[in-house]
């Protein structure tokens, strides 16, 4: 499966990249995608396709995921 | 009494009489500090319906136990006030020297009464006063009069300064300090400026009473790195506050064009990454263990100091994207002085008003020079600026024509850079908000995109409303202090009843700050019935135009999707409920007399209908 994933914040420097298409087999969930992405540890939001999501979501080929930092407001 | 001074400065403007007064420990106690001491003491010394912008207004200036010792992101002050866009009680915290300055000059307080015959700057240095005339820096903005003021009396003075906005008493004028740090979004500035007051100078030379000093001194030393280190690892000051944006437009909660839209696909060019990019300096408050301000040149060339607020409101929701543009904006408010927020929300008012046909003018969405002509103007208060001046509540008063319905505000103050018209919680969390829509209140937008139901209308979300304005009022905004090591770095929340507990030799625990943040918001809203005493449930909703459905979103996650009045209603019964409020959303007597308020329901029942009990829809939840 092919999933775009978008990083924002901190997540950006961290991994080097804000945006990319990620190959990952089927099934696979937004968790496996943090876990794959060195992020698995660490307090984040995910969303998918501009849905709030939990490490337990399933991820389809072409869904785009946005994984962010935890904010309080600016 | 440790932790506190226990000291209060009463400064007269008018008869230049200044005089040293003292709190007690029950005071103390009972109210924190910070936004606490601010909110007792203007409803216990204003008459209501008191003018803000007249002499028998006061400006408190206000610390608290905790403020100004060596431990992270402690260098917070309250600048309070009766606000003239809201006419309830108003507040903001700044970060300054004042709060170091203040408190090393004996004071934990200071109030500034009536107005003074001409323009001046007030120098305190520990128990001397001098008033001296401002006639140097006024007209000046506040990048000048700090940098006139700091070559007077050094960098690391407390200088709080008001600009040209505050001076002509814009109604969202703020108060700025250290080039940089801005407080007091409801019209501090204004108030100041309507004293006739520039500056407040503060310089002290004692020491901060603390219970446990050496404690205290080795405890923050230690913290101030384990702080500085976790936001080296996770890096969060890389792009500081304005990683929210990209989050934002992902979920389609940006400001764009007065909120109408809640995407655009141009957001990214000013982006966390893009400002990040653009970096040329890095700032932050006094004992800042990740320093949020990042400056970037604007079109001019002038360093611009931004965060996710002010791009928000000067960017995407007047629909320009140009970040050397929205930069220009950002420094022409900061310098004259008037909250960014507000400023972009009276902007994009205006061009929206003129677009629906409510009133004709020059000026369009995207329109970044004309921006900056009128930013100019309504600084001077000439011409349309003397309208734009206003906020978007009042003017749209004046022009009519339904245009209420698009004036982005709650209870007068402008909503902060999150588009809730398919929010239903964080617009709970401005309409309850009791000083006008403030993200420092209560911002759960973060929890309802990602671990709730988006268009839910739960408990849960009203819940987790209250939760937050009992921790940030009693804690953040009392003790006060910075919340972002709390959230964003996942500092834990006792760190800071730890502290309290060092200086001030008690014992307390979080839910001890909590109790006291339900006293804090019961009093709030009391004052602003007392301001208002016909107010019903309808002061606590969001912008009409969230329940507008020719606005929701045509694509995204949020497509088709509005605000529903009888769904929210029943979130705000939710709210109230678990507040103990009437269904008018008024402390009941009980719940006042509950969290120790029995002298002030009284005094509210005097000009305010007020209930005896709660009328319960469920089980009350503390």
């Amino acid at each position: 499966m092919k999933i775009r994933v978008i990083l924002i914040g901190q997540f950006v420097p961290r991994l080097g990249f804000s945006e990319k298409v990620v190959e990952v087999p089927a099934p696979f969930t937004a968790g496996d995608l943090a876990a794959q992405l060195g992020l698995g540890e660490v307090n984040k939001l995910m969303a998918k396709n501009g849905r709030g999501i939990a490490g337990g979501e399933p991820l389809k080929d072409g869904d785009r995921v946005v994984i962010a930092p935890i904010f309080s407001g600016g | 009494m440790k932790g506190w001074t226990g000291n209060i400065l009463r400064i007269n403007l008018s008869n230049k009489i200044y005089k040293k007064e003292t709190f007690t420990e029950e005071f103390a106690k009972k109210w924190i500090g910070g936004r606490g001491f601010a909110l007792k003491i203007l409803w216990d010394e204003l008459k209501p319906g008191t003018d803000p912008l007249g002499p028998d207004n006061k400006l408190l200036v206000v610390q608290g136990p905790i403020s100004g010792v060596p431990m992270p992101n402690s260098g917070k002050t309250i600048v309070a006030a009766k606000s003239p866009l809201t006419g309830t009680y108003g507040d903001g915290n700044i970060g300054s020297y004042i709060t170091i300055q203040m408190r090393k000059a004996g004071y934990d307080i200071i109030i500034f009464e009536g107005k003074a015959p001409s323009p001046e700057y007030v120098f305190i240095e520990d128990d001397k006063v001098s008033f001296l005339s401002a006639k140097e820096i006024w007209g000046k903005g506040t990048f000048e009069a700090q940098d006139w003021l700091e070559k007077k009396y050094g960098k690391t003075a407390g200088i709080l300064s008001i600009g040209q906005a505050g001076e002509k008493m814009v109604l969202y004028a703020i108060i700025r300090s250290m080039q940089g740090r801005s407080g007091g979004r409801p019209g501090i500035g204004a108030v100041m400026g309507s004293k006739n007051l520039k500056a407040i100078v503060v310089k002290g030379t004692k020491e901060i009473p603390l219970a446990d000093s050496k404690a205290m001194r080795d405890r923050g030393r230690a913290d101030l790195r384990k702080v500085g280190e976790m936001d080296k690892k996770a890096r969060w000051s890389v792009q500081g506050t304005n990683a929210v944006l990209s989050w934002c437009n992902e979920m389609w909660a940006l400001p764009v064009r007065n909120m109408r839209h809640s995407h655009h696909p141009d957001a990214w060019k000013l982006d966390g990454q893009r400002t990040s990019e653009a970096r040329v300096a890095t700032y932050g408050c006094p004992n800042c263990t990740m320093r949020c301000g990042i400056a970037i040149l604007d079109k001019e060339g002038h360093e611009s100091e931004i965060d996710y607020e002010n791009v928000g409101m000067l960017g995407p929701n007047l629909e320009i994207f140009n970040l050397k543009q929205m930069a220009s904006l950002n420094y022409l408010c900061d310098d004259f002085g008037m909250d960014t927020i507000s400023g972009g929300s009276a902007l994009s008012f205006y061009a929206d008003a003129i677009d629906q046909g409510a009133t004709t003018g020059d000026f369009k969405f995207g329109d970044a020079e004309r921006a900056k002509e009128l930013l100019r103007l309504i600084a001077r208060r000439e011409g349309i600026g003397d309208f734009l001046a206003l906020g978007s509540l009042k003017m749209a008063k004046k022009i009519g024509k339904n245009s209420e319905a698009y004036a982005i505000q709650c209870k007068g103050l402008d909503l902060s850079a999150y588009n809730c018209k398919y929010v239903p919680g964080q617009a709970l969390a401005f309409g309850t908000s009791a000083i006008g829509a403030h993200h420092k209140e209560a911002w759960i937008i973060t929890y309802e995109l990602t671990y709730s139901e988006r268009g839910a209308y739960g408990r849960d979300k009203a819940q987790k409303v209250v939760e937050l304005q009992r921790i940030r009022s009693s804690i953040f905004e009392s003790l006060p202090i910075c919340r972002f090591p709390w959230i964003e770095l996942g500092w834990d929340l006792k760190n800071y009843s730890d502290y309290f507990n060092l200086a001030t030799g008690s014992n307390w625990t979080i839910d001890d700050f909590t109790k006291r943040g339900d006293r804090i918001y019961a009093l709030l809203k009391a004052f602003w019935t007392r301001e208002h005493p016909d107010t019903d449930r309808t002061a606590d909703y969001p912008p009409r135009i969230y329940f507008d459905p020719s606005i929701a979103d045509k694509e995204g996650p949020a497509a088709g999707k509005h605000l529903e009045y009888d769904k929210y209603d029943a979130l705000l019964d939710h709210y109230y409920d678990i507040r103990g409020w009437d269904k008018r959303g008024v402390p009941t007597r009980q719940t006042m007399e509950s969290v120790g308020l029995a002298k002030e329901a009284e005094q509210l029942a005097k000009v305010a209908k007020v209930e005896e009990a709660t009328v319960v829809s469920g089980s009350r939840e503390q």
